[in-house]
């Protein structure tokens, strides 16, 4: 008997090391990596997952643009946690009458990390190796983003040195927004030319930030350039590992060997800011979490049944307990952080009986049945099964009864967008991350009837006449303001007619240690370090 | 030997064949267009097009399986779609890695598990076998990954003795700071298969303690540690060597989650991001090298059977 209590107790001591030893964190925050390399302020990021290519040209995942982005400039550039432009390697820029011909003025005297210079050759140089199949550099790469960004260019002349024009096919509005993203970054032809195929691995641009290596599954490294043109970066280096594990990417936080990790879980996020002792920042993403109904199908084709079932939905309950607060609540489908929002108009509120009430008028007292479809996981999908069982649950109390079915998300995807002829969904979730930050690369894609599967997106079936026509007038309207009013009336008609369940924005989240300043999210998901500073 | 030897480098072929058709399969058959995965959902139908012929994927899969297979005997095991580099030197570059955590697992595992396994055996149904064996049962219970993340908050992130995560190539920073970053998966990683061979070597120490040779040696007054240890153990040891050896190649494919949990920047997270992104030629590549390092590490133990145990003989 004696035997046995010892061995009890020494199997709860060895585990109390583990769980017991105390509450307060080991290390405090100031003990971090940033000042450790003989004085040099030294920054180091923790991501999710290893980069896959830092050629700007080929990248696809946020992993990859945030680790590459700090190497590069555009001609234009977003503003500061705005969707809005402001000039980069461009000084200015003109656009013609008819919206055909973009005119920009490069700013001189810039040179590439490799001494090269910057100048018009290199435009045209980084937009035609993506889409021209015949440009002798096309083949050290495959372009995921050359087709979104560059596909209303018809071609790119060199006008002199650093004068350059962009021919389109025909009329695109958001066209500028596009030469700010990723993909409309300048490189270096001359290490193009050198490096062929390992340029993702060699990669050169104008940006604040050079490469120095890459140790594959260890880290990227960069370090300032002096040389920038908008003046030298605060911090020496910027290191970026990638750890997988969301948990080991918290805990390595916590001992001060990390200075700004993203993504922690809802749970844990509720602690961090409890504990006060790192920095939390957060935005709204460019990114929308909705459910589509199958407008162009009984019952859902009745505008009363869509409101319904909108009233009947908690969604600030959805948004505050299973999402604890990691997306914000929407009022429409276009972000916040998307010029052209509306924020004017308004979701649905929590009223199960108003929801009862237009369900009678619509001929249902007593509910239905209906399907819901819902991916296990996917990209910007959030929970999607805890969110669906809440939002099974709230039908329920109004009679509508739904059937919750699973299925992946590759399958998903294929099952969803296809034409309605071939569809016999009657609800099903959804989520769009934007690309260009341009109120099109939502609306238009995501509600116009021009838009239904397999044509782009609007997975809902939607078709308003007066929204695909402010819609397509908005595409082709250079007038920005114009533009906005065309926006901020076709949101009002879509959350009146309610072909979706608006539910939040996933919101963009930073935890980084207390002496980081300066740094700002952008919508974009690129982390920017130009501005920041190390205390 | 050298026949015996031969012959059996000859039966690897089909084996190994198996595999690559069984992994193909999987890859194949797994839900989901590879080519939509690596564009995304927002691609055009001709850049998936394109895409689809340019990976092959458009051909029959018997096609494409002759294919790879012709490729990879040439020594182009392809490239790998997401990190758009070569897959034979990118496994080889990332086995390095794999390889230490694996040793050193191998290590604690046969170091501990034996020398566990025979004092619990010398000191039979006592305290300590009961103690030992209740250890060896809580490390073989334990799922790796969770007794990693128990490791990481006691030792890395509360006492801070050890890193947390990571792993720096050996001669970046010196043997020193290799080791600290290794301590702590290569336990994780070893406890299962410690805890096996620790049984093994009690229950075949058991068997061997109780021959007449045993009392005979004692009875010579011989010290019990020599008898243990030499006399016992070396006869104790043929089933302990099986199962190290099948241990071998459990760990090499164990590390894909302790890789994982401490971040270690060998093929296993090379597999996983490999098998997210359905990076299939990559995916088939680290299947096949490790599937040939496990057929051939057992055709090594088989052989070492032979120079340990004179009874055995292949001819």
């Amino acid at each position: 008997m004696k035997k046995w209590l010892l061995l009890l107790l020494s199997v709860v001591m060895i585990f109390t090391v583990f769980t017991g030893c105390s509450s307060e964190p080991a290390a405090d925050s100031n003990n971090s990596q940033n000042e450790q390399e003989g004085g040099k302020k030294v920054i180091v990021v923790g991501l999710q997952a290893e980069p896959t290519s830092l050629d700007a040209h080929q990248i696809s995942d946020y992993n990859s643009s945030r680790a590459a982005m700090e190497i590069y400039d555009q001609l234009v550039q977003f503003k500061d946690e705005s969707t809005e432009l402001e000039p980069d390697l461009a000084e200015k820029w003109d656009v013609s009458d008819d919206g055909m011909e973009y005119t920009f003025y490069l700013k001189k005297d810039i040179k590439f990390h490799d001494g090269t210079p910057f100048n018009a050759e290199a435009v045209k140089f980084s937009i035609e190796r993506q889409i021209d199949p015949d440009h002798p550099y096309h083949d050290t790469g495959q372009f995921a983003y050359a087709e979104f960004t560059f596909g209303p260019v018809d071609r790119v002349e060199v006008v002199d040195d650093y004068t350059v024009k962009i021919y389109l096919k025909e009329p695109f509005a958001p066209f500028l927004s596009n030469m700010a993203m990723h993909a409309a970054s300048i490189v270096s032809p001359e290490a193009v030319k050198k490096y062929g195929k390992d340029f993702s691995r060699n990669p050169v641009g104008t940006g604040p930030y050079k490469y120095v290596r890459w140790d594959p599954g260890v880290e990227v490294v960069l370090e300032k350039n002096p040389d920038y043109f908008k003046g030298e970066p605060k911090v020496d280096q910027l290191i970026f590992k990638p750890i997988t594990d969301d948990q080991t990417r918290l805990a390595e936080l916590e001992a001060g060997n990390l200075d700004l990790i993203v993504n922690v879980t809802p749970d844990d996020l509720v602690r961090l800011k409890e504990d006060g002792n790192f920095q939390v920042i957060e935005q709204a993403g460019m990114h929308v979490w909705w459910t589509a109904f199958n407008t162009q199908k009984e019952p859902f084709n009745n505008k009363k049944v869509r409101q319904a079932i909108n009233y009947a939905v908690n969604k600030e309950a959805i948004v505050n307990e299973i999402l604890k607060g990691t997306g914000e609540l929407a009022n429409s489908p276009l972000p916040p952080t998307v010029w052209g929002h509306n924020p004017n108009v308004k979701n649905y509120e929590y009223n199960p009986e108003k929801a009862r009430q237009l369900l009678e008028e619509a001929g249902y007292p007593n509910g239905f049945e209906a399907t819901y479809w819902i991916p296990e996981s996917g990209s910007g999908m959030q929970q999607p099964a805890t969110m669906a069982a809440a939002i099974q649950a709230d039908l329920a109390k109004v009679g509508i009864e739904l059937n919750i079915q699973t299925l992946e998300w590759g399958s998903y995807l294929d099952k969803v967008f296809v034409p309605p002829s071939e569809n016999d969904m009657d609800m099903h979730q959804m989520s769009w991350i934007g690309d260009n930050g341009d109120p099109d690369n939502f609306l238009y894609i995501l509600l116009s009837s021009e838009q239904w599967p397999t044509a782009g997106f609007n997975d809902a079936y939607y078709k308003n006449e007066r929204v695909d026509e402010l819609l397509s007038q908005a595409r082709v309207t250079s007038d920005k303001e114009k533009r906005t009013q065309m926006y901020e009336e076709a949101q009002e008609i879509i959350m009146e007619d309610a072909p979706w369940i608006v539910l939040d924005h996933e919101k963009q989240i930073v935890i980084a240690q207390k002496n980081i300043k300066n740094f700002k999210l952008h919508p974009t998901g690129v982390f920017r370090f130009s501005n920041v500073d190390v205390e | 030997m050298a026949g015996y030897i031969l012959r059996r480098l000859v039966a690897l072929i089909p084996v190994l064949l198996g595999v690559t058709i069984l992994v193909f399969s999987i890859m194949h058959l797994s839900p989901g267009d590879p080519a939509k995965i690596i564009l995304g959902p927002k691609a055009t139908e001709e850049s998936l097009q394109q895409l689809r012929t340019e990976l092959g994927l458009n051909l029959p899969v018997h096609e494409q399986y002759l294919r790879w297979i012709g490729n990879v005997f040439k020594g182009d095991w392809g490239r790998s779609i997401q990190l758009k580099m070569e897959v034979l030197p990118l496994i080889l570059d990332r086995f390095g890695a794999t390889l230490i955590l694996t040793a050193a697992s191998i290590f604690l595992a046969a170091f501990f598990g034996i020398l566990f396994g025979v004092i619990a055996a010398a000191r039979k149904y006592t305290f300590v076998d009961r103690f030992l064996m209740l250890i060896i049962l809580i490390g073989f219970c334990m799922p790796v990954f969770w007794l990693g993340i128990l490791l990481q908050i006691g030792f890395g992130l509360k006492l801070d003795w050890l890193p947390i995560s990571g792993m720096y190539p050996p001669g970046e920073r010196g043997a020193g700071e290799l080791l600290k970053h290794l301590i702590l998966p290569a336990i994780s990683l070893s406890m299962g298969s410690g805890a096996i061979i620790a049984r093994m070597t009690r229950s075949s120490m058991l068997e061997v303690l109780d021959h007449d040779y045993i009392r005979t040696a004692y009875a010579k007054g011989i010290r019990e540690r020599k008898v243990v240890f030499k006399h016992a153990l070396k006869n104790a040891f043929i089933p302990v060597i099986t199962v190290l050896g099948m241990q071998i190649g459990f760990l090499l494919a164990g590390a894909v989650l302790v890789e994982i949990v401490f971040s270690w920047p060998g093929i296993g997270t090379l597999m996983i991001n490999g098998i997210l992104a359905r990076d299939f030629p990559l995916v088939q590549g680290i299947i096949l090298f490790v599937a040939t390092t496990y057929v051939v590490i057992n055709l090594l133990v088989d052989i070492i059977y032979a120079f340990l145990d004179p009874r055995i003989s292949y001819e």
